[in-house]
């Protein structure tokens, strides 16, 4: 079966500082698969290269199995790949409802017809607010997003990643910045999402990542040390020397 | 009276076309924030592309308008394209530095190509004449080019405010990483506003052949007062640009006409003034 994402071989470099040092993903369709790893481990950088933020130094990303290492992030998004980022990216001067209404617009290239009213199409207003409903924001859609709580704001943003319909959806810890309580909110949230959505996300808390992902992938130093069930994972030597210290630490 | 009248629909005039003079730079400096000293050469080419088209070609003065904003709109959307997106990043005093290159650059192709001397034109009857405006005798030529500046004004507020291309804009000087996360081509949009504003110069230069002239120092000559607009009016705002042109316009030709001794200098103690009581603009007030 072709992998909904793949990356092969995928390296990223600053200057002579290896960041993602050839990275072999395969994301397999509808997966719910978690990135994670120490801090600076590479994860964001990864998802920069996959989504296209930062060029790739050597390797390729295929979405689909289509080769879409050379195509630039708007052009990523109108195939399907969508992202949110580490930390919250919104139109902040704009209604919750704007905001999503502008990536409906987009994924429809309605904007081609700019001279458009951009407040006046009402299917795609229906869309938007849908959007919106799926995560629990309905009551918010017409307040500024700079009026609502940050978690409340990671739901938007995660709103406007949907608004482009992705097939793949990477999220760069959806959760920080927001209170553990909430935090799990969040994740039963994208856990509703529809199963054909491929789900790929960065997560530092381990019970959020062993509660709702089915694959891990784990990168130490811009390289992948592991993969597996969450059950593997949690079992695996290696990966609990990473995040528990250093050999002699462990030895003691 | 009928004097203070005339002379203040000059005023008008004048600050019309300074508001379509500066609109571009405002914006390119609001949104892209980049200082581009030679927006002034867009205007100087529609003016050439006005009075090229009218005295060698005889086409009708009316017709040349679209096509002097077309043809600027075009050397500025290849401009941006080719070389200035590159400046982008670059600390504002390279970006000075450039495109003030860029302003001699144009003015020394406009000698050779057209020599140094005052361009004249002449504007078909229907504008040379005098007409009356509620009892005022004044020219046509200054209402139609007051008439024209305003539906442009409009339609650009329109566009900004109202439009997807407004909101898609607005959106993308907000906050451009997420703007590119849903799927927008922010490099494109910012050529195609960049072409928009040179387009508006071009509009304005042709317009301008008549009452200020037109020569190869034109991207020079009203530097000072459209940056005028663009700090008092505050950059990125059309109404506040708006506004700045015509307290500017009027102003500066009310002053030079009572007293022409030291007319000339009253603007600047305007912008001083200006400056001092409200450091950010006319449009950061109402914020
Ligand atoms: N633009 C950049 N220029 C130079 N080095 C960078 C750049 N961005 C990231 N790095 C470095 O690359 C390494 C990986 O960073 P990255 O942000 O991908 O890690 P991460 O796994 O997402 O960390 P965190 O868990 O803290 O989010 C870090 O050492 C970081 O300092
Ligand atoms: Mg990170």
């Amino acid at each position: 079966m072709t992998a909904a994402l793949e990356s092969r071989n995928l390296a990223v470099r600053y200057g002579h500082f290896s960041a993602v040092g050839g990275v072999d993903l395969a994301i397999a369709p509808g997966a719910r698969h978690a990135l994670i790893g120490p801090n600076g481990a590479g994860k964001t950088t990864l998802v920069h290269a996959l989504t296209g933020n930062v060029a790739a130094t050597a390797g390729s990303v295929h979405l689909d199995g289509e080769d879409i290492t050379h195509l630039a992030q708007p052009a990523r998004v109108r195939k399907g790949l969508a992202r949110t980022f580490q930390i919250n990216q919104l139109f902040r001067s704009q209604t919750v409802l704007e905001n999503v209404l502008l990536a409906v617009f987009e994924r429809q290239r309605a904007t081609r017809a700019f001279w458009r009213s951009a407040t006046g199409d009402r299917r795609a207003i229906a869309e938007a607010r849908e959007h919106i409903a799926l995560v629990n924001l309905a009551s918010l859609a017409d307040q500024p997003v700079h009026r609502l709580a940050y978690g409340q704001q990671r739901m938007v943003e995660i709103a406007i990643a949907l608004a482009t319909r992705p097939r793949v959806l990477i999220l760069d810890e959806p959760a920080a910045g927001v209170p553990t309580t909430e935090s799990a909110v969040i994740f039963e949230r994208l856990e509703a999402l529809p199963r054909e959505m491929t789900l790929i996300f960065v997560e530092h808390d381990m019970n959020l990542v062993f509660r709702f992902a089915e694959r891990i992938t784990v990168l130490v130093a811009g390289k992948v040390l592991t993969e597996g069930t969450p059950a593997e994972i949690s079992a695996d030597e290696r990966v609990r020397e990473v995040y528990l210290g250093r050999r002699g630490h462990h030895a003691a | 009276m009928i004097n203070t009248a005339s002379v203040l629909l000059d005023g008008v005039s004048y600050g019309m076309l300074l508001f379509l003079f500066s609109i571009g730079l405002s914006i390119t400096l609001g949104l892209m924030r980049f200082v581009n000293l030679a927006h002034g050469a867009f205007a100087m080419i529609g003016g050439y592309v006005t009075v090229s088209l009218v005295n060698l070609l005889g086409v009708p003065f009316l017709l040349t308008l679209p096509a002097a904003f077309a043809v600027s709109g075009v050397v500025g959307f290849v401009l941006e394209r080719v070389v200035i997106h590159r400046v982008y990043r670059e600390p504002e005093l390279q970006q000075v530095l450039f495109s003030i290159g860029l302003a001699f650059a144009a003015s020394a192709l406009a000698t050779i190509v057209f020599g140094p001397q005052q361009q004249p034109i002449a504007l078909p009857s229907w504008l040379a004449q005098r007409i009356s405006l509620l009892g005022v005798p004044v020219g046509a030529s200054r209402v139609f080019l007051i008439g024209v500046a305003a539906v442009a004004a409009v339609l650009l507020v329109l566009l900004f405010n109202r439009t997807l291309f407004g909101a898609r804009i607005r959106a993308a000087v907000d906050n451009r990483r997420a703007a590119e996360g849903i799927g927008v081509r922010v490099g494109r949009l910012f050529a195609v506003t960049f072409a928009l504003g040179a387009a508006m110069a071009g509009l304005g230069g042709a317009l301008a052949v008549d009452s200020l002239g037109l020569d190869p120092t034109m991207p020079f000559k009203y530097l000072i007062p459209v940056l005028m607009v663009v700090v008092i009016g505050g950059p990125g705002s059309i109404p506040g640009s708006l506004v700045a042109s015509l307290v500017l316009g009027v102003v500066d030709t009310m002053f030079k006409y009572a007293v022409p001794d030291v007319g000339p200098f009253v603007v600047y103690a305007l912008l001083v003034g200006m400056l001092l009581a409200f450091p950010r603009g006319l449009a950061a007030i109402r914020a």
